[in-house]
């Protein structure tokens, strides 16, 4: 008797419980919001208006994501070691991710397979590692990027004239470059330059007598490209394939009032290079996203973290600007960040 | 008592084991039906009023969420009306400044604007422009860049094209040197006077976004919610995640937006259930758009609904425990009541019944111990009745061979064989064996009358022997009468009495009369004689015993008197008639019954 009317009531509650329940519907999944989550950021380095972009985007998605988001960056792009011993400070803090702009494609490949092996997820973003540990990246294609700034430089050389490239790297480890059989360059700059030659290559009166390798500072890549100009005196075009070399190479061209004899094509959009490409310094520039590189790792990161899973490699793409579309609307958005 | 019942009562049906009840009468339990319907009803009622309550609170909840919402919007579109109509006026004062100065290149006017300038934060610059495009005159310490492409710039044109005000979208500053802004700009085709000659060019003021960031930034629809601007094209003024949405990563579904001035409405676009509420601002036809998300706005709802579940479950609970306990509180005294009645049933009657409980059972269980204390009294009666009238019969059996009379009957055969009497002694040994024989008959307390008759005329022949023809008798009986019932030897106690108190006193000849016959239904027996009567004392005392303890004849009579009423009821019985020196008369009264079987005939019989 009891326990039949035991099973009796608990049946009962069971069929209210359900015909309660089942009238509310329970909410879709989303980004888990509820935990703070501890990202580090370590990009190439702690200056420069194209970083800045990036952490804008890594601080806005920080801010939507709920993350706590560590930004750390050696003083200059050269400085492998710093890079790498940030990396494994943030594995000994147990990060729940690390995002990282690699400025060697080799050099943080094996910290990086130490973070993997920590169980922490690496996204890499702007320039890749050498792990096939990463768990995603997010940037933009260099070697496409390389090919649409040769395409522009010998438009405006119609086809013919000698191009010196200011390149950067970090790659001068044991001072030399392409000798060593382990790549220790940045990839995103290996790529841009790559893709920039081998267009080049397709035109027979086109020679790229020249290729600089700048570490990330203004001053030497002003340097590089006055040794350029004095090496070189048939010197009709410039490509310079980041931020700090065009603006180094910018500023040379500027004060030397070289405007119209030497065309150039410059990278990135940092406000000064604007202004150069307002003034017609500098002929066009590519430019990529920093910002929707610095959201999306973030983003990616978090998923990552909680488990989904993230696409292997998002292209944020790049575009080529010149003084006609920059004040195109949908150019102005990608160029000038919204700073309120 | 305490003995297996089922030795005392072998054919009483014997209940099964106790507690192996069918799951049926389970089911069919007072309590376990009381329990499960007040459950039902009353859990049914809750989840009905928690439902209708949940409608209500959640409408009312999401009506009010929605008001909430268009309230805070209303407030972010008067303020920002306010910002505009602020900047309009910052607009005509400037326009004012340069209309009414004397040359457009006068220090005053740059001191002005120099004011003008420095009074608010969110101005970004003062410009003015021949409609050509050159630069005249601007705020203090700028200078124009290279190929700033402004003629084709949207507040260029529009300022030329319309009289009015012209509000831009945002856009970027490229005009002067030094930082690339974001900013609105407002234009219009002005009057100057420069160098004395009156000419018209085109003023701007490009205002950044500080303000409306502000004001946006007060818009607090949950932890989710936002609200951006756009302008009439559908060019998003200002969005909070501006960056995002221009970058491509964020998309804003302004489409329907764009349609209304004036509305409030579900949107589902984005995969999500968001409201959003459009209102427009007067003059420069932006549109402030509050997006909330819907599971944010109803998380009153949501917090409802655990409240209602959690509510829910504790009535329920609360309704089970309350329902047991009162379906316990009903079901437990029946229950009781129908375990004694069952003990009462098996045979011990005297469990005590004292069920306490409601008013009904309480009266049930007073009944029936009522019911119960009767049916003890009969039943004691009946013990009672049985062991009299078995003792009555015993004790007539006795009177019927009292030595006395054996010896004083064989005394008197003795004599008149001494006499030589043969014939009177034959007579008299026969009708003391048929005397003895019908005393006996078999054991049967019942014969007929014809047997009583014949039994009591043995005995008066017998009698009248001994007494020296002292007396007569004659015995008289109507013949329906004869073959009718009654319980043995009801006349010799009485007769008896007659001759030994009555006619053997008297100095007369006595004669003693019976007389039987049928009166509706009834038989009507009267024994009478001529003897001398009784006192009205005696006859008082006669039949309800105690005082006269004489010969004991008083016992016999009332034996008789006790028999009958045992046997026919207590109305029925002997009644005495009595004058002193008169006689006396008994009449026996009792039901006619006919005999069932006539087998009982006694052999060698002859009628009167």
């Amino acid at each position: 008797m009891k326990i039949i009317r035991l099973m009796l009531t608990l049946l009962m509650c069971g069929l209210v419980w359900l015909s309660v329940t089942s009238c509310f519907n329970t909410s879709p999944v989303y980004i888990n919001t509820k935990n703070t989550r501890n990202i580090h950021m370590i990009v190439k380095m702690n200056k420069g208006d194209y970083w800045n972009t990036v952490k804008l985007g890594a601080e806005a998605a920080a801010k939507e994501f709920n993350v706590n988001l560590t930004f750390k960056a050696p003083d200059s792009e050269s400085m492998i070691d710093e890079q790498v011993a940030m990396v494994e400070d943030s594995i000994s803090q147990h990060a729940d991710a690390i995002i990282l702009a690699a400025s060697s494609y080799m050099g943080l490949a094996q910290v990086v397979d130490q973070a993997a092996y920590s169980k922490i997820p690496v996204i890499s973003v702007d320039a890749e590692v050498g792990s096939a540990k990463v768990r995603s990246y997010v940037g933009s294609n260099g070697y496409e990027a390389g090919q649409k700034s040769a395409e522009r430089l010998i438009t405006l050389l119609n086809g013919t004239g000698e191009i010196g490239i200011l390149n950067f790297t970090s790659a001068s480890l044991n001072g030399e470059h392409e000798s060593g059989s382990i790549d220790y360059g940045a990839r995103d700059a290996d790529e841009r330059e790559k893709g920039f030659l081998n267009y080049a290559a397709r035109y027979p009166n086109i020679h790229v007598v020249q290729i600089s390798y700048t570490t990330s500072s203004t001053a030497e890549a002003e340097d590089l490209t006055r040794q350029m100009l004095k090496n070189h005196p048939g010197l009709r075009g410039i490509a310079t394939l980041n931020e700090t070399a065009s603006q180094g190479a910018g500023k040379v061209i500027q004060s030397m009032g070289l405007d119209n004899i030497i065309r150039m094509v410059a990278f990135d959009s940092s406000p000064s290079m604007l202004e150069l490409l307002q003034n017609g310094t500098v002929q066009a520039t590519v430019i990529q996203n920093p910002f929707s590189n610095g959201y999306l790792a973030v983003k990616y990161a978090v998923e990552a973290v909680q488990g989904m899973d993230v696409p292997e490699r998002v292209d944020t793409g790049t575009k080529l600007i010149d003084l006609d579309n920059m004040l195109y609307p949908e150019n102005q958005k990608l160029l000038f960040p919204f700073v309120k | 008592m305490n003995k297996s019942k089922g030795d005392f009562f072998p054919l009483r049906p014997q209940t099964g084991q106790r507690g192996r009840m069918r799951l049926s009468a389970k089911l069919r339990s007072i309590q376990l039906i009381i329990t499960l319907s007040f459950t039902a009803v009353a859990v049914l009622v809750a989840v009905i009023v928690a439902f209708m309550l949940y409608n209500k609170f959640a409408k009312t909840a999401e009506e009010n969420a929605n008001l909430n919402m268009q309230q805070i919007i209303e407030q972010v579109n008067y303020n920002l009306e306010l910002y505009v109509k602020g900047m309009s006026n910052i607009f005509d004062t400037a326009e004012k400044q340069i209309t009414s100065s004397a040359s457009i290149d006068s220090p005053l006017l740059y001191e002005r604007m120099d004011t003008l300038m420095s009074s608010r934060e969110d101005l970004v610059s003062v410009a003015v422009f021949t409609p050509q495009g050159e630069y005249v005159v601007g705020t203090p310490g700028q200078s124009m860049r290279l190929n700033t492409q402004l003629q084709s710039q949207s507040w260029f044109t529009s300022a030329q094209k319309t009289p009015d005000i012209s509000y831009s979208a945002p856009h970027i500053q490229n005009l002067f040197k030094g930082k690339y802004t974001w900013v609105v700009s407002i234009s219009k085709m002005i009057q100057y006077k420069q160098d004395g000659e009156l000419k018209s060019g085109i003023l701007l003021i490009d205002f950044n976004f500080r303000t409306i960031d502000q004001l946006s930034r007060q818009v607090k629809l949950g932890k989710r919610g936002y609200a951006y601007i756009l302008d009439p094209l559908g060019n998003i003024v200002y969005h909070p995640q501006q960056q995002l949405i221009y970058a491509g990563l964020k998309y804003e579904n302004v489409e329907p937006v764009l349609e209304y001035a004036y509305r409030s409405y579900l949107d589902e676009s984005t995969g999500e259930k968001r409201f959003i509420t459009v209102r427009t601002v007067k003059e420069t036809g932006w549109k402030i758009v509050g997006v909330a998300y819907y599971d944010e706005i109803v998380t009153t709802k949501r917090d409802l609904n655990q409240f209602l579940i959690w509510f829910l479950a504790a009535v329920i609970l609360c309704v089970i425990a309350v329902s047991v306990l009162l379906s316990w509180l009903i079901a437990s005294p029946i229950r009781k009541l129908e375990r004694t009645v069952k003990q009462v049933g098996d045979g011990d009657l005297h469990t005590p019944i004292n069920v306490s409980g409601a008013y009904e059972v309480e009266q049930l269980s007073r009944r029936f111990n009522l019911m119960l204390q009767r049916i003890r009294q009969l039943m004691d009666q009946i013990i009672y009745e049985q062991e009299t009238k078995r003792k009555g019969e015993l004790e007539v059996l006795q009177s019927q061979i009292n030595p006395h009379f054996l010896y004083n009957t064989l005394n008197s055969v003795v004599r008149l064989a001494e006499r030589g009497k043969n014939d009177e002694v034959i007579t008299m040994i026969q009708s003391l064996s048929k005397f003895f024989r019908i005393s006996l008959s078999k054991g049967n307390n019942i014969i007929t009358i014809q047997e009583e008759l014949d039994h009591i005329r043995h005995y008066l022949v017998i009698q009248s022997f001994r007494f020296k023809n002292k007396f007569r008798f004659e015995i008289r009986a109507q013949e329906e009468v004869l073959p009718l019932q009654t319980i043995k030897l009801i006349l010799q106690p009485i007769v008896e009495n007659a001759l030994y108190h009555g006619i053997e006193m008297s100095p007369d000849e006595g004669l003693v009369l019976i007389t039987a016959e049928l009166q509706d239904d009834l038989i009507i027996i009267k024994i009478s004689d001529n003897g001398i009567g009784m006192s009205r004392e005696t006859l008082n005392t006669i039949l309800s015993g105690g005082g006269k303890s004489g010969s004991g004849s008083g016992v016999g009579v009332r034996n008789v008197n006790e028999r009958i009423g045992l046997y026919y009821g207590r109305e029925f019985g002997l009644a005495f008639e009595s004058e002193l020196e008169e006689g006396t008369t008994v009449t026996i009264v009792f039901p006619a019954v006919s005999s069932s079987s006539n087998s009982e005939s006694i052999e060698g019989e002859e009628p009167l």
